[in-house]
């Protein structure tokens, strides 16, 4: 079962790539077709969505969707705390 | 120098400044504020550093609003001056500051990029201004920050460069369909600007100048520079400045060897 926050990222993934995509089958953003700017486009909606930010310092030493899911999942916990 | 005037006061004025809470955007804020206008600082993402610029307007004595808000969507400036009606019920100064934009060759730039670049930099300022002037009944001021990119070339920096010559043809436009309106439309155009958003570009290697600082006056243009110059702008002393585009580079631009 896909988390909330797979979920999440993959439905706003397929709208801003105009394309069903499926995470599970990928390791990054760029194997779906995604360029700097689809990305920068998953990211603020990602933060609309969950209502928290994600850093740049720390999006930096992401190394593909799975780091990236755990690291929203990360901030939101701290946004709970 | 002597002084030659009263300081310019803003008491009373409502400014709004898109990207306002990082960088040039934060010092106009902060400057604004300082003369005591009350701001509502519009930021894309980063809610915490907005919440700060915020509490350091407040600092000063005077209101200070944030709006979320993503200047590239036309829905999105529809909800933003939505709120500012609803809240402040009125505007005296628009300053256009948020600014965004890709880094390529003019050769290799694609429709996503000129559209992404476009929509922030150029069709925001004319979304924005349209809103702002009906909340200026009896007169403003409306600031947009373009770039000498818009006159000069640098390498990759053709999208950016070409929207803010849209801006600042934009400019003039509505500097004449509002002057009768007592609203002051301007622009202004610094150099390279000591900023994060100016890292940004200096660490993608197309851009990455030795020779950013080298300016005839001796140092780079830093906000605080900028700042000084949209207040003046904003002030009742600048009411005959109508749709022009001022410089300030330290002289960069007379002097292109540097470039």
């Amino acid at each position: 079962m896909p988390s909330p926050v797979e979920t999440a990222v993959t439905e706003i993934a397929s709208k801003i790539l105009r394309k069903d995509v499926d995470l599970t089958t990928v390791n990054n953003f760029k194997e779906l077709g995604a360029d700097s700017l689809d990305i920068i486009q998953i990211i603020v909606r990602v933060e609309d969505r969950f209502d928290i930010e994600l850093l740049e310092e720390d999006l930096q030493n992401i190394k593909g969707i799975k780091d990236f899911v755990a690291y929203v999942e990360k901030r939101i916990a701290e946004k709970n705390n | 120098m002597t002084n030659t005037g009263p300081a310019i006061s803003l008491a009373g004025r409502t400014a709004l400044i898109t990207g306002g809470s990082r960088g040039i955007g934060k010092a106009i804020t902060l400057k604004l504020a300082s003369r005591g206008a009350d701001v509502i600082i519009n930021f894309l993402r980063r809610r915490s550093i907005a919440e700060a610029t915020a509490e350091e307007v407040r600092a000063k004595g005077v209101k200070a609003h944030l709006i979320k808000a993503n200047v590239a969507e036309p829905e999105e400036i529809d909800r933003m001056f939505a709120e500012i009606q609803d809240r402040f019920g009125k505007l005296d100064i628009f300053i256009n500051n948020a600014a965004s934009g890709v880094a390529k060759a003019a050769l290799e730039l694609d429709v996503r990029g000129w559209e992404w670049t476009m929509d922030i930099n150029a069709r925001a300022f004319l979304l924005c201004t349209q809103r702002a002037v009906k909340l200026m009944p009896r007169g403003g001021r409306v600031v947009a920050i373009s770039s000498l990119g818009a006159r000069l070339t640098w390498p990759a920096y053709s999208a950016v460069g070409v929207s803010k010559a849209t801006l600042e043809a934009l400019t003039r436009y509505l500097a004449i369909e509002c002057a009768p309106l007592g609203i002051t439309v301007n622009a202004v155009a610094p150099g390279a600007v000591e900023s994060e958003a100016l890292k940004l570009y200096a660490s993608q290697e197309t851009l990455s100048r030795p020779d950013w600082k080298q300016t005839p006056a001796g140092r780079m243009v830093t906000p605080e520079d900028i700042a000084y110059l949209v207040l003046f702008l904003c002030s009742e002393h600048a009411s005959m400045i109508v749709g022009q585009v001022i410089v300030i580079d330290g002289g960069v631009s007379l002097a292109p060897i540097n470039l």
